[in-house]
């Protein structure tokens, strides 16, 4: 009755282990132990009040096939039922979605940890206290620079004070706050300033790792894709803040980048699914592939469809092809439905 | 003994997950360590998961005593519970 977890990637969502002789030792270590999936990545909406140009979503309008608050409020439900431990809703912008509350007081309801990743510019300190009352796991504000010139160069459209607002409301409410920081050629250098800013306000955590090529990132990777060099410098100055703050604030980062990902979900896929704003489900960021629709299809249907996708010889094949040619990551959003 | 606030449980066919949503860290177990577990969220002390254990597993009641004192050092170790 030994208690194991996977040593070197604790800090992502995934199932116990790459290590072979954890696996021959215990159930448990693979996807395909589970009854349901451990973590839901929700994309409550596509509509957003800014055009990041590092937005993995492309987000901006609302698809015109989105669920309907019943269709959500069902898979909520589902989520339930099959005794679901984690979500976490992003969008687009989760908070422009009407009944973004109304999904977020179900799943809490229902005792399921939620965390939220929202821009912030709608928590003033009445949202924030709406917030607080749900007892969420965390709500995550993108910061994307210690100076508004820098964080509204990256989010176009965006308010860096209105950001820094919500992530001070939040903290005097009570919410577990982290910042959000996506490291590009514009910002990177900033990552230290963001990380005293943070404790400074009294943040739980800084998250951060490398900018996924994917979406509206792809297209604009040759404007925002920081160079090797600048990569190194981003994880020295992490790295001494890390160690800085070490028992006073969290700070997480993430060394691999999305194909190095993609590599080790291809051996070990996580138990989680990532729901799209039209009920649509993933794969994984990376991909392409559809493996079902909430809309027709039960949770626990799109279950079974997910176990199966990972082994599909097109979608083995084609994960072979991105991790060989990472360019083809920019198809990620031209679904293909197996 | 009580489970750390964002910790879930969940009960599977090999046992059980532990889910600590906070850090995003997971455990699974065995089994017995799932029984361990549905005994500490039913907010059974040490004893008596001894002498449930006991009654229900073969295996004399050193030996269980003491895996059961090192599960539960395990979880307190990975924050899973507070004593």
């Amino acid at each position: 009755m030994d208690i194991a977890a996977e040593d070197k990637k604790l800090a992502r969502l995934t199932n116990p282990g790459p290590d072979d002789q954890l696996r021959e030792i215990l159930r448990g270590s693979n996807f395909e132990d589970y009854k349901a999936p451990l973590f839901i990545a929700w994309q409550l909406n596509s509509a957003c009040n800014l055009r990041c140009l590092h937005c993995c979503e492309e987000s901006g309008h609302s698809m015109p096939d989105e669920m309907t608050k019943e269709e959500a409020l069902d898979f909520c439900g589902q989520i339930a039922e099959s005794n679901i431990p984690y979500v976490a809703i992003s969008g687009g912008e989760p908070m422009l979605c009407p009944y973004f509350f109304e999904v977020c007081e179900f799943i809490r309801n229902n005792s399921i940890s939620l965390k939220i990743e929202t821009n912030g510019e709608f928590i003033d300190e009445q949202a924030a206290d709406r917030l607080a009352e749900l007892k969420l796991r965390s709500v995550q504000i993108s910061l994307d620079g210690a100076t508004p010139e820098t964080h509204e160069r990256l989010r176009a459209g965006g308010n860096w004070a209105k950001a820094v607002s919500a992530c001070k409301c939040l903290i005097k409410g009570g919410v577990n706050t982290e910042i959000v920081f996506v490291p590009t050629k514009f910002n990177y250098h900033e990552i230290g300033d963001i990380i005293d800013m943070a404790y400074s306000m009294g943040a739980y955590g800084v998250y951060t790792g490398k900018t996924m090529r994917i979406g509206r990132a792809a297209k604009n990777w040759d404007t925002i894709c920081s160079s090797l060099e600048e990569y190194d410098k981003f994880f020295n100055i992490l790295k001494e803040k890390a160690d800085a703050y070490e028992g006073k604030m969290k700070v997480y980062y993430y060394p691999s980048d999305i194909i190095e990902e993609l590599k080790y979900r291809l051996d070990q896929p996580a138990a989680s699914l990532l729901i799209l704003p039209n009920g649509k489900v993933k794969l994984i960021s990376a991909l392409p592939f559809i493996c079902g629709d909430l809309k027709k299809q039960s949770l626990r249907e799109v279950w079974q469809n997910y176990r199966l996708a990972w082994r599909n010889p097109k979608v083995v094949d084609f994960a072979e092809k991105v991790i060989a040619d990472p360019q083809l990551l920019a198809q990620s959003n031209n679904w293909i439905e197996i | 003994m009580n489970f750390t606030k964002h910790t879930k449980i969940r009960k599977e066919r090999f046992g059980a997950v532990v889910f600590d949503t906070l850090t995003e860290k997971i455990f699974v177990t065995d089994e017995i360590g799932g029984e361990i577990l549905r005994l500490i969220e039913k907010g059974k002390d040490l004893t008596h998961i001894i002498s449930v254990l006991c009654d229900n597993y073969d295996g004399d009641r050193q030996t269980i005593e003491k895996d059961v004192i090192e599960f539960t050092n395990q979880l307190k170790s990975n924050s899973i519970v507070r004593a």
